[in-house]
């Protein structure tokens, strides 16, 4: 506010003072308006939002110290400046309790005025900014994110200072850490926030498609390919192409693709036309990227093409407090649409989800709550309540071991990326990534004929394993609602087709 | 502002357009307060007599108009008589008045 106009209101009942100030003001640059009254004040001060106040204490109606406890009273904020031609202690005492932030003793020259509003402005505008740059600290959500963790934090500041440049963003982190909600953030605080922000999964691509995903293809390219049909480095064109799963993009592609990223151009699969497009790049695995290359996996080219701003989404298990705040944000959201009367969790519960690693991350708490807000109802979730791997995780410490150190069997599921099976489907066989298009014509020759329900099964925990178990994604592919899987599920462990728990 | 005559501080921090509109308001305030004195005097009205004190002490201070703000002070402590009081105040304010007219002129002069 200091060095810029102000709007500053004169609660003033005698016109000679009233149009003094008002001269003296507009002289300054600041906007004025003038009420005769505490209650045209009051009025004013609600319509007007004045960013300070230039107030008489003896007014017509009530008097100025009322006035002010009627402004704190609605809350507003305004600083006070009291105008008094008594110039005792006691009244400077009796302006500041009630409120005023400096006093004027009348009559006044100009320059007493210009310096006391110059520094009630500067400090309101240092308390607007403290105010600001203390809600960038402690933030409790940030785009799509919930949680005030300290490693939190420090992803939202990287974030929000990366956003705005055009430099590719890397995003590490476990499954479920929310690096789709990174990525997304990435671009919302862009100024691409405008246009496209495009998703593609390299791992849930089957390697002959994934050129035709990011290039696109023209009709004749490959059998089936009936029509021309944009990809997705067209569609991001202005915006943000986000490459989840980086990692398993074969080496092949990797090639094709660093051209792309230092050239900005590339030819539609089928073309030898260049297409030029302006993308930027946000990538993201649940890998060690470095390690990756060092194992061959990876061009080391690629890498440092990609790998400028790294973000780094710290495990549920490193976030505190945040396990809690993100179990009561989903509990309200599944409630509302469960529509159950869930508005909390019980002391103990809440210790058993605290304490609980969480190896799935978010996406795992997300599970657990809404698998909570089907099968249960009430007003708030009991201990009993939570499944029992939860409760079991919980009522053991937790491991302390930095994760690479551990067997492959006592790592969080994210991890063990040879034997990534669900919770609740242990002996299920593995299913390779498959792109489920709704839209393919079913399978007529070489399809096993098996009871509908067991091929009901295998589709929904092929679902929940394509979908890193993510009950919602899984329900979505299929067309039906997340209810319906959490109930299956309890089903079929009732009935000993599943583990427990 | 006390101590430096009729209305050299105003010309210190006004524009001369400003100082006249400023001059103007108070030569109302003037008229309108000491017809409100004079009415509540006659009413006996003390209440109302010393709210109008108040309004043209201020609006005197305002300007300069230092004997005129002081009678209307002690009019507003009520330790003389509203009577007597009202007698002080009307000759001040013909002296303020008079300040003003002078001041004008010289200010007329000048541009």
């Amino acid at each position: 506010m200091t060095g810029t106009a102000a709007r500053v209101l004169v609660v003033e009942d005698t016109p000679t003072q009233a149009q003094l100030a008002r001269a003296f003001l507009a002289g300054l640059g600041h906007q004025v308006e003038i009420v005769e009254s505490a209650g045209a004040a009051l009025v004013a001060a609600r319509d007007w939002n004045p960013d300070a106040i230039l107030l008489d204490i003896d007014l017509p109606d009530y008097n100025g110290f009322e006035l002010m406890q009627r402004l704190g009273a609605e809350g507003i904020r305004t600083s006070v400046i009291v105008v008094t031609a008594n110039a005792s202690i006691n009244t400077a005492v009796e302006a500041m309790r009630a409120g005023a932030v400096d006093f004027i003793v009348k009559p006044y020259a100009k320059a007493r005025l210009a310096v006391t509003l110059a520094n009630v402005l500067e400090k309101q505008a240092l308390v607007a900014q403290l105010a600001t740059v203390k809600a960038r600290l402690d933030r409790e959500q940030f785009f799509g994110f919930i949680g005030a963790s300290v490693p939190m934090q420090a992803a939202y500041r990287t974030i929000e200072s990366v956003a705005a440049s055009k430099a590719s963003v890397f995003i590490t982190g476990e499954s479920g850490t929310g690096k789709e909600l990174a990525a997304e953030a990435v671009h919302r605080a862009s100024p691409r926030a405008g246009r496209n922000f495009v998703a593609l999964n390299c791992g849930a691509i089957p390697r002959d498609l994934l050129e035709s995903e990011v290039f696109g293809h023209v009709r004749g390219a490959f059998t089936g390919a009936s029509a021309d049909r944009e990809g997705a480095a067209k569609l991001a064109d202005g915006g943000t192409l986000f490459l989840d799963e980086i990692g398993e993009m074969p080496l092949e592609m990797q090639v094709k693709l660093l051209r792309f990223v230092q050239t900005g151009t590339y030819s539609p699969v089928g073309s030898s036309r260049v297409e030029r497009v302006d993308v930027r790049f946000v990538c993201a695995t649940n890998r060690d990227p470095m390690l990756e290359v060092q194992a061959g996996r990876f061009r080391e080219d690629l890498y440092y093409r990609l790998y400028v701003v790294p973000v780094e989404l710290p495990p549920l298990r490193a976030r505190g407090e945040d396990v809690l705040m993100i179990a009561r944000h989903f509990l309200i959201q599944f409630a509302r649409e469960e529509k159950r009367g869930f508005t909390g969790y019980s002391a103990v519960a809440e210790q058993a989800l605290a304490q609980y690693s969480w190896p799935g991350n978010v996406r795992q708490l997300q599970n657990v709550v809404r698998n909570i807000v089907v099968l249960h109802d009430g007003d708030r979730v009991e201990h009993d309540m939570i499944p029992q791997t939860v409760r079991r995780g919980a009522a053991s410490f937790p491991d302390e071991r930095p994760i690479a150190e551990r067997p492959i069997a006592e790592r969080p599921i994210a991890e063990r990326r040879a034997v990534d099976r669900p919770v609740f489907d242990a002996d299920a066989p593995q299913a390779a990534p498959r792109l489920v298009r709704p839209d393919a014509a079913p399978e007529e020759e070489g399809t096993e004929v098996v009871p509908l329900a067991v091929m009901e099964r295998r589709l929904i925990l092929a679902a929940l394993r394509q979908t890193g178990q993510d009950v919602p994604r899984a329900a979505a592919l299929l067309e039906i609602n997340p209810s319906t899987v959490y109930r299956k599920l309890q089903n079929w462990r009732a009935e000993g087709l599943l583990p427990a728990g | 502002m006390s101590d430096r005559g009729f209305a050299a501080q105003l010309a210190e921090d006004l524009s001369p357009q400003d100082l006249r509109h400023v001059l103007a308001v108070f030569r109302t305030d003037v008229e309108r307060l000491t017809g409100t004195l004079t009415q509540a005097l006659q009413a006996a009205d003390e209440a109302r007599f010393r709210r109008a004190a108040h309004g043209l002490a201020g609006a005197a201070g305002a300007v300069g108009a230092d004997d005129l703000e002081q009678a209307c002070r002690r009019a507003m402590t009520g330790a003389h008589p509203m009577p007597g009081a009202m007698l002080e105040i009307d000759a001040s304010a013909q002296v303020a008045l008079g300040d003003l007219a002078a001041f004008i002129n010289r200010l007329d002069a000048a541009t």
